[in-house]
């Protein structure tokens, strides 16, 4: 992105008027892409347009000819409303947690994943498995078969030390989520990570051993400085991905109880389809994409880095 | 620093396949520069990382200062390394590079700082202490290389084929400059290389290995002089030595048609080890040649001229029917031509003499 703009201007090529590298040139070889362009436009960008329309309106689907324009009344109310800062702050723990965690357990397993011991290939196999289920099969799995506070597999083996009557999902709603979505992203965390830690010099690892590092230091010292934009790489990826998650929520709690496990995207949802407030959600879904943007700007740079190779000293 | 002995060291890869390293006994002396050389496959890599303790001693036992090292890990070795892709840590600069050593054995910052500028001064890479090894070039890797392994002051230097990545002039001042500084810092050193050169120039003694089995050891003059075996007369000189297969006769051997007489020295020693053919050696410096005409001496066709402008090798085969290939050494200029008949004598009294069966010296 900024690698041109630095580049000294001297070295840029000029362009020739016809011919290979000709602006008319460029345009043939674009143009069949074209098409391509203009449907991802409609699809992408109109409904955003619409949304942003959506906003500036006065609109409950309930109340027919409620409909009229109130300008950024919408926008104070998303930034007054103490739900919608609840539901904020639960996107935030909720993604920056499942990463987290799922990158620890992650980092975990793959180390044990990158010795020899017998039935390596098996072991591996059932680690990957939770990453290929289904996310609302593996969420009503969850919900169900381990946090029912009745049949649930948890308060069952709970159950001996007197411990065996919580309900789970009502009592830690965001953290029951969670847990979820970290047992099914782990997986992907411990694949990335493994395929940084076979990728190590074995040389320098045992350059590290003869002079004189014990297995921490080798770990400190070699490992992760080599392992930093795999662990990056995971952070960014797994961030795009669980702070949209949608399936989890809404099969294990519904947002629920209250909005206590609600993120921003079912909460919109929730908003739109159950409380049929159109121009509201319309107005939190324009400020999510302008703060996702944001975000993403940054998280954008960061993988950048990790691919082009180049390190700041 | 230390003595090094292999005491009956032994290295099996797979269970039930031929060892890697067979018994290999080798006794080295505090402060020597010792060699280990032998072709792809011979086992010099891993005799050295039994001794680095980066592979098991399956049998047998390895001693460092008269400390077995059975057992005993890497880093509690004393030991430094140098490998052969040098294994920089990519993501260190050279002066956190070179100080990895010291750190991991809790020196104090301020005499690690003051080692690595030492070091650096010595090696020449002042100027590159805060750079990344991506950002040097080969040879200014290999001496960060060399200066990690340096600012240790470890009991054994170990160097696995440290040259192999450079190009050969700066491979040759590089020889120089690591045996000199061996030298001067008088520490006991074990280098691996496949390159003969470079184990008869740097090395105060060489092993010779094939197949995990150690052929000799001896000083580089010794190895020349008096190989052990029909293996090491071939490995060890370039051109190799010419090696023949021939039947034992009254007056020596019998080479093709003609006869060539061999010193009494020579005849009593084969007689002695009762045998009817005899494996002879003659290196290519080893003969005198003579035209055609002169009549003595075996004949041979020269085929290509290796002209090297101090000498000359000639590349011949001998009119015994076979063609057998013979390789002579002959001052510059000599005027040989491809296709010319020459009479080849041997000049010398110290031809090598080995068993057929066995390969063994007589
Ligand atoms: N990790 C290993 N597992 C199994 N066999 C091995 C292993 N490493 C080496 N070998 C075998 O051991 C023998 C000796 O290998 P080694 O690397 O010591 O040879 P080398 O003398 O260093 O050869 P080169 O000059 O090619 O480096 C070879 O036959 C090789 O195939
Ligand atoms: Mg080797």
């Amino acid at each position: 992105m900024t690698v041109t703009a630095e580049r000294p201007a001297e070295l840029t090529p000029r362009r020739p008027d016809r011919g290979p590298g000709s602006r008319a040139d460029g345009w043939i070889r674009r143009a069949p892409l074209l098409p391509a362009l203009v449907f991802t436009i409609i699809v992408t960008q109109l409904p955003f347009l619409f949304t942003i329309y959506y906003s500036l309106q006065s609109w409950n689907l309930v109340r027919p000819g409620s409909r009229q324009f109130v300008g950024l009344d919408n926008y104070i109310l998303v930034f007054t409303d103490s739900q919608f800062r609840q539901v904020a702050l639960n996107t935030v723990l909720l993604t920056a947690g499942s990463v987290l965690f799922s990158l620890i357990l992650g980092l975990l397993f793959a180390l044990l994943l990158d010795r020899a011991f017998l039935g390596r290939g098996f072991i591996r196999t059932l680690l990957i498995t939770p990453f290929l289920i289904t996310p609302v099969a593996a969420a009503l799995l969850w919900k169900t078969v381990l946090f029912d506070p009745t049949y649930g597999l948890i308060n069952f083996v709970l159950s001996p030390f007197g411990a065996g009557d919580t309900d789970w999902i009502s009592t830690f709603p965001l953290t029951s989520v969670m847990v979820a979505l970290v047992w099914q992203w782990t997986p992907f965390m411990m694949l990335l990570i493994l395929a940084g830690l076979q990728s190590q010099p074995h040389d320098v690892l045992e350059a590290a051993r003869v002079d004189g590092a014990n297995t921490w230091g080798v770990f400190r010292e070699v490992t992760i400085p080599h392992l930093r934009r795999f662990l990056e790489l995971g952070i960014v990826l797994g961030a795009i991905y669980l702070i949209n998650t949608f399936d989890a929520i809404y099969m294990m709690t519904q947002g629920g109880p209250g909005t206590a496990s609600a993120n921003l995207p079912f909460y919109i949802y929730q908003r739109a389809f159950l409380g049929f407030d159109i121009g509201q959600s319309a107005a939190m879904g324009v400020v999510v994409v302008v703060a996702t943007i944001i975000v993403a700007t940054f998280a954008l740079r960061l993988i950048f880095r990790s691919f082009s190779g180049g390190e700041e000293t | 620093m230390a003595e090094v002995e292999f005491d009956q060291a032994s290295r099996i890869y797979t269970a039930g396949a031929k060892p890697a390293v067979n018994r290999l006994d080798l006794e080295i002396d505090d402060g020597e520069f010792v060699v280990l050389v032998g072709p792809s496959g011979s086992g010099k890599s891993t005799a050295l990382r039994m001794l680095a303790g980066l592979e098991e001693i399956d049998g047998g036992q390895i001693r460092i200062g008269g400390r077995n090292m059975v057992g005993v890990p890497s880093r509690d070795r004393d030991i430094a390394m140098v490998f052969q892709n040098y294994a920089l840590y990519p993501n260190k600069t050279v002066g956190e590079n070179m100080a990895f050593p010291l750190k991991m054995r809790g020196v104090p910052r301020e005499e690690r700082v003051t080692k690595v500028k030492a070091a650096a001064e010595i090696l020449g890479l002042s100027e590159y202490l805060d750079r990344k090894p991506r950002a040097l070039s080969g040879g200014q890797r290999q001496r960060v290389a060399m200066g990690r392994a340096i600012v240790r002051e470890p009991q054994v230097f170990l160097m696995d084929e440290p040259l192999s990545n450079l190009d050969a002039k700066m491979r040759v001042s590089t020889r120089t400059e690591i045996a000199a500084m061996q030298r001067r810092l008088g520490v006991t050193t074990v280098y691996v290389t496949h390159d003969q050169v470079e184990a008869m120039t740097m090395g105060d003694r060489v092993a010779l290995l094939k197949d995990g089995e150690l052929q000799q050891f001896a000083t580089p003059a010794e190895l020349y002089d008096k190989p052990a075996n029909a293996f090491v007369a071939g490995f060890i000189g370039s051109p190799a030595m010419n090696l023949f297969t021939l039947p034992v006769s009254e007056e020596g051997v019998r080479m093709g048609s003609s006869e060539l007489a061999l010193p009494r020295a020579l005849r009593s020693r084969i007689a002695d080890a009762g045998l009817s053919t005899v494996q002879l050696g003659i290196r290519p410096e080893q003969w005198s040649v003579g035209s055609d005409a002169t009549g003595s001496g075996v004949k041979a066709q020269v085929d290509v001229v290796e002209e090297l402008g101090s000498d000359a090798f000639l590349y011949a085969h001998l009119d015994d029917g076979e063609q057998t290939p013979v390789v002579v050494r002959t001052g510059g200029r000599s005027g040989a031509r491809r296709g010319d008949q020459i009479a080849l004598t041997p000049t010398s009294e110290d031809l090598h003499l080995f068993d057929p069966s066995t390969g063994e010296r007589v």
